[in-house]
């Protein structure tokens, strides 16, 4: 059974309490423990240099060049902490609310909570690195707000605080790293997982620059490899980001949980054509001083300046008055899907609506408006060729996040012992839907407050024999990954990985996107197992895997994708109601949101793999705390 | 002192030396220029100047600072410009990247400036320091005319060529080197718009100052 | 639009490298530079060909990882711009691109365009950091730091270290990208009480990654995509100046 290992007591004294339970590890005894850690984004890199602080040996692996390449770089608008710096009701016990009504009540109440709790320690922390998150000029620190509440928590450094924040995380990394207390093994790929007496114990790496096949082994390994969004080809994630870890991981036992779990982002630049590689996210923040219309009427071509204030729809504002441009990403994004639907979207695709700045730039000035988003408007007009200060931005929404992963209990541990998973690789958080800002934080709570703690409890309360770099498990494992390998290479067919990626991108989109049906997910996973053997029929890669080949890399990523999709899509079928950003056609109310069904859907669905067909396990959500209601941004 | 040794031993420390020789050897370059407007009153204030500063007993403490600061200036340069060379590795079909062409004109052509002003330099001396003793006399003090040394020289449209020619390139040593000095010292950018203007004016005076002499020794001199 | 393609390849660090010519037909003004590499590979699959390597991730101008130089541009024609970020629009038919790695000692090619920039996490590693151990940090809010400092700090801190400075530079020098992380903390004052020792090791580490010297020259500046101002550079030559007189 699934134990998500919940401290007993009140939710604001479990993590508390937690700490003061879990074992500790002498500090001399620290230095004779091995942790591997997977990834250096956020939570990769706040971790790794926390536990290596700590006096744990530990050895950093990124398929990037250079830890500081990770996505989490591009998260612009900004991380939320309950600090109520703004004197406007904000509060840990708010903060928790906020996410977990955000996640429309499919998150684990007391990992919400602690994440809350934690949040403030984070701003702090990230400020003492040297972090400049925008100021007041009296020299305090100053907020906006966001998406999804009504007050203004979040903190941001211009339209670059994720690439802030995860610099700070990665100076403090390669502090370390200075410090030979840890090992970076960069352009270093994980490609699988070495189990050995149940336990986590180890990784399998390629080196992607000479081919190399490595295993290195430990006493614990955390995974913090990021979301899976890309498994619809388009979304916001960089072009490397994939599932290979943790699916690699979901093949060694652990459970893949609410694998449906995706979110659109409301504010993306369009699609331009065929050729698309990928789609470019315009930060959420954008949306308080933007307002979202389409035309009123259908298939209006006249271009925005000629359409009249009245002929205009602000829709947002006039189905959801109470937080109007605000409502959060979900409740956007399908709206602007609805608008498209019926025919009234705009630009030469139709599959968009305008996001305005006039008005604010009449109220405050284009200078102020310049100052506030200068850098994201420099982006759109790079793109699209188009001046947003004098024409409305086209904006669309896109894949962005996932909200599902690796399943985790309370202490971030996957239910293989000594598997760690951090950050957007777990599916803890965020529920059915995560609020805008909310990323970055649990990513560096993950990473700053929580695994040090966990990972020292397991470490002083696990007997844990030495694993030999021989053993029949490490040298089983090592073989599997060299197998793998040569049956890409033995296909030898004329479709690269990336055009068989195009083709899972489009079924996962029109399928499992942003609304799904019994009918249309049925299909999907059809022509997903069709696609499968496509892929093992038709794939090519160099013959030559001794090298820099991308080619390689992205073979092993499609192919899990390909395997992960066929799982998100049961996921979805299964969830037989609506909630965040699972939209099921067969379950929405009159006016076309989502309804749950908490009777029968208020768990966790964490997924097993079999080889055969994948067995679900029910991890039930229990609300003592937070008053279940549905969502209503009305 | 270790933390000052380990400044003049990184690039960043021997950029400043190079920088602060510069200034240096710039105010050398706007006293002679200064000193030989003297030219202009005539030979008699021109002479009796050079006379005055080659008998002074501290010259010879002057020289030997001077030379050090030269050999300095030019010692480091090129070494730092030894070991620019070879971070470049660019492959025999490359060609030099076109992002230079943002960069300011003299400053590409520090080294090549710097060593033809160096060959003028030795030249300058050979023509002028160590060249022909023509004795004068002024209110019975024997000393060089340098003054009919000068005018001579600069009758020769070869010789007056050449000297403008090298003034052309000193006044482009200059306009860089003037403005990076203070950036190398970490005083101010080189795209601060005082200090750029500065570099130019402070060229520009000296380029003119040392542009007027062999012409009015070509034109009027000697007559 | 129909492009002429000169791209450098090169088997491995070691192995010499050449131009090679491509044709491409049907390039799309709205694609982007590392769109149109992505469609020209697809073909070279389709024919068997290996197609060409080179570093890219985000393609939103923040990882910092695309480095590409552009006929002798790095990142290409337009300013404040990565090479994702540059469109094909900016180009005309029958144009003739160059496309090269980034070329310094420093930086060694990997293979065909994609370069090994690890000097830059040595020289990260060698002092880019404020030494706060987490649990360590004062409240965030008892630090005052003035809304320009405050500023200025990000502006230095907006470098995402693609080494386009270390690539413009006739001198392959680091200095652009060793100064934006020094001004960026030296400014703050919570990097205060380390300056000095940041700013020597830094320096010292660059100097033995090999790269050059800084001429002063501001090409950097100019093919910088974040926009990283040469007041930096100025700024860490007194840091060090200041350093060479504190122990």
């Amino acid at each position: 059974m699934l134990d998500s290992k919940i401290p007993s007591g009140s939710i604001e004294s479990k993590w508390t309490q937690r700490k003061f339970e879990n074992k500790l590890v002498n500090p001399a005894n620290r230095r004779k423990h091995t942790v591997l850690v997977v990834g250096t984004g956020l939570a990769g890199a706040s971790a790794a240099a926390s536990l290596a602080e700590q006096g744990y040996k530990v050895k950093v692996f990124t398929y990037h060049e250079s830890p500081r390449r990770a996505h989490s770089i591009a998260a612009q608008g900004g991380i939320n902490a309950a600090k109520n710096y703004q004197n406007d009701g904000d509060s840990i016990q708010r903060l928790f609310y906020d996410t977990i009504k955000g996640g429309d009540y499919r998150a684990r109440e007391a990992n919400v909570y602690r994440l809350a709790e934690v949040s403030v320690n984070i701003i702090d922390q990230c400020v003492a690195q040297g972090v400049p998150f925008a100021r007041e000029y009296g020299g305090t620190l100053t907020n906006r707000s966001f998406g999804g509440t009504q007050v203004s928590r979040t903190f941001y450094a211009k339209g670059q605080t994720g690439q802030q924040l995860l610099i700070g995380a990665y100076s403090s990394l390669m502090r370390q790293v200075g410090e030979k207390t840890i090992e970076l093994f960069s352009r270093h790929e994980m490609l699988d997982l070495i189990m050995s007496d149940g336990k986590a114990r180890g990784i399998v790496t390629r080196n992607l620059v000479n081919g190399e096949i490595t295993t290195h082994t430990g006493d614990a390994v955390l995974l913090c490899t990021g979301g899976y969004s890309n498994v619809f080809f388009l979304s916001t994630n960089a072009k490397a980001s994939n599932a290979t870890a943790a699916w690699r991981a979901y093949k060694r036992g652990a459970y893949m949980a609410n694998p449906c779990f995706t979110q659109i982002h409301p504010t993306c630049i369009p699609v331009s054509g065929d050729h698309q590689s990928k789609l470019t996210l315009m930060s959420e923040s954008l949306r308080n001083d933007g307002r979202v219309w389409v035309p009123k009427k259908e298939g209006d071509n006249r271009s925005p300046d000629k359409i009249a204030e009245d002929e205009r729809d602000y829709y947002l504002e006039r189905i959801y008055p109470a937080f109007g441009n605000l409502v959060p990403r979900d409740v956007a994004s399908r709206a602007a899907k609805r608008m498209c639907d019926e025919g009234r979207g705009v630009g030469k695709s139709k599959l968009a609506v305008y996001l305005d700045f006039q008005e604010s730039i009449q109220r405050m000035g284009e200078g102020k408006v310049r100052e506030k988003y200068g850098n994201l408007f420099q982006m759109y007009e790079k793109i699209t060729d188009e001046n947003p200060y004098k024409v409305p931005m086209r904006i669309f929404p896109a894949v962005h996040y996932v909200m599902g992963g690796l399943w985790i209990d309370y202490n971030l541990m996957s239910n293989i012992p000594g598997l760690f998973v951090l950050g957007e690789a777990n599916f803890s958080d965020h529920g059915a839907n995560r609020l805008g800002a909310s990323a970055l934080m649990q990513g560096l709570a993950d990473g700053y407050f929580v695994a040090p703690y966990s990972v020292g409890n397991y470490l002083g309360s696990e007997k844990l024999s030495p694993i030999k770099s021989d053993s029949d498990a490490v040298k089983s494992t090592s073989q599997a990954v060299q197998e793998r390998l040569e049956t890409f290479k033995k296909v030898k067919g004329n479709q690269s990985a990336e055009t068989l990626h195009r083709k899972l991108g489009k079924i996962m989109w029109d399928k499992c996107g942003m609304a799904r049906n019994e009918k249309g997910l049925k299909e999907a996973i059809t022509q997903i197992k069709s696609l499968k053997d496509e892929f093992w029929n038709t794939l090519w890669v160099p013959q030559d895997d001794k090298c820099l080949s991308s080619e390689i890399e992205k073979a092993g990523r499609v192919a899990d994708f390909i395997e992960l999709g066929e799982v998100m899509c049961l996921d979805a079928l299964e969830r037989k109601e609506s909630c965040g950003g699972h939209f099921r056609e067969e379950m929405q109310t009159p006016e076309g949101e989502t309804l749950r069904d908490d009777d029968n859907f208020s768990h966790v669905a964490a997924w097993e793999f079999t080889g055969d067909k994948p067995k679900l396990h029910k991890e039930p959500l229990k609300f003592e705390h937070a008053h279940i209601a549905q969502r209503n941004y009305k | 002192m270790a933390s000052i040794k380990l400044f003049l031993k990184s690039s960043v420390g021997r950029k400043f030396l190079v920088g602060i020789t510069g200034l240096g050897l710039s105010g050398f370059v706007l006293t002679h220029m200064a000193g030989n407007m003297l030219m202009f009153v005539g030979p008699e204030a021109y002479n009796t100047y050079g006379h005055k500063l080659i008998t002074n007993p501290f010259i010879y403490i002057a020289e030997v600072g001077l030379l050090a600061i030269f050999f300095v200036h030019m010692g480091l340069a090129l070494c730092l410009a030894l070991e620019n060379k070879k971070a470049r590795a660019l492959a025999p079909s490359q060609k030099p990247s076109n992002c230079e062409k943002d960069a300011r004109l003299g400053s590409r052509y520090m080294v090549h400036t710097g060593i033809l002003v160096f060959v003028f330099v030795v030249l300058h001396l050979i023509t002028f320091k160590y060249g022909p003793y023509y004795p004068v006399s002024y209110h019975g003090v024997e000393m060089r005319d340098l003054h009919r040394l000068i005018v001579e020289n600069f009758k020769s449209p070869l010789y007056s060529g050449w000297y403008l020619f090298s003034m052309v390139i000193l006044f482009s040593h200059l306009v860089h080197g003037f403005s990076a000095s203070f950036q190398s010292l970490g005083f101010f950018s080189v795209r601060n718009c005082l200090i750029k203007k500065m570099g130019w004016a402070f060229a520009f005076i000296i380029a003119g100052g040392f542009f007027i002499q062999p012409i009015y020794g070509y034109f009027y001199g000697g007559n | 639009m129909k492009l002429h393609l000169k791209i450098w390849r090169q088997n491995g660090p070691s192995a010499p490298g050449n131009f090679k010519d491509y044709e491409m037909d049907h390039v799309s003004a709205d694609m982007s530079f590392l769109e149109m590499l992505d469609v020209l590979n697809v073909t070279l699959v389709k024919k068997g060909e290996t197609p060409i390597e080179f570093d890219h991730d985000c393609r939103e101008g923040i990882c910092g990882s695309c480095a590409l130089m552009i006929n002798g541009n790095a990142h290409g024609p337009d300013t404040g711009t990565a090479t994702c970020q540059l469109h094909m629009r900016r180009f005309k038919e029958n144009d003739t691109i160059v496309i090269e790695p980034w070329r310094a000692k420093a930086f060694p090619v990997i293979k065909d365009l994609a370069t090994d920039r690890t000097a830059f996490d040595r020289i990260m590693a060698a002092g880019g950091y404020i030494s706060v151990n987490t649990g360590n940090a004062p409240e965030a809010n008892s630090n005052l730091v003035g809304k320009d400092t405050s500023e200025r700090a990000m502006d230095a801190a907006a470098c995402i270290g693609c080494g386009a400075c270390v690539a413009a530079c006739k001198n392959s020098s680091a200095m652009l990208f060793v100064s934006a992380k020094v001004s960026h903390l030296a400014q703050l004052p919570q990097g205060a009480p380390e300056r000095a020792k940041r700013v020597r090791g830094m320096v010292t580490q660059m100097d033995q990654e090999g790269f050059g010297n800084c001429s002063n020259t501001g090409a950097c500046e100019a093919a910088c995509p974040k926009e990283i101002k040469l007041e930096n550079i100025t700024r860490l030559n007194r840091e060090m100046v200041r350093a060479a007189f504190t122990e």
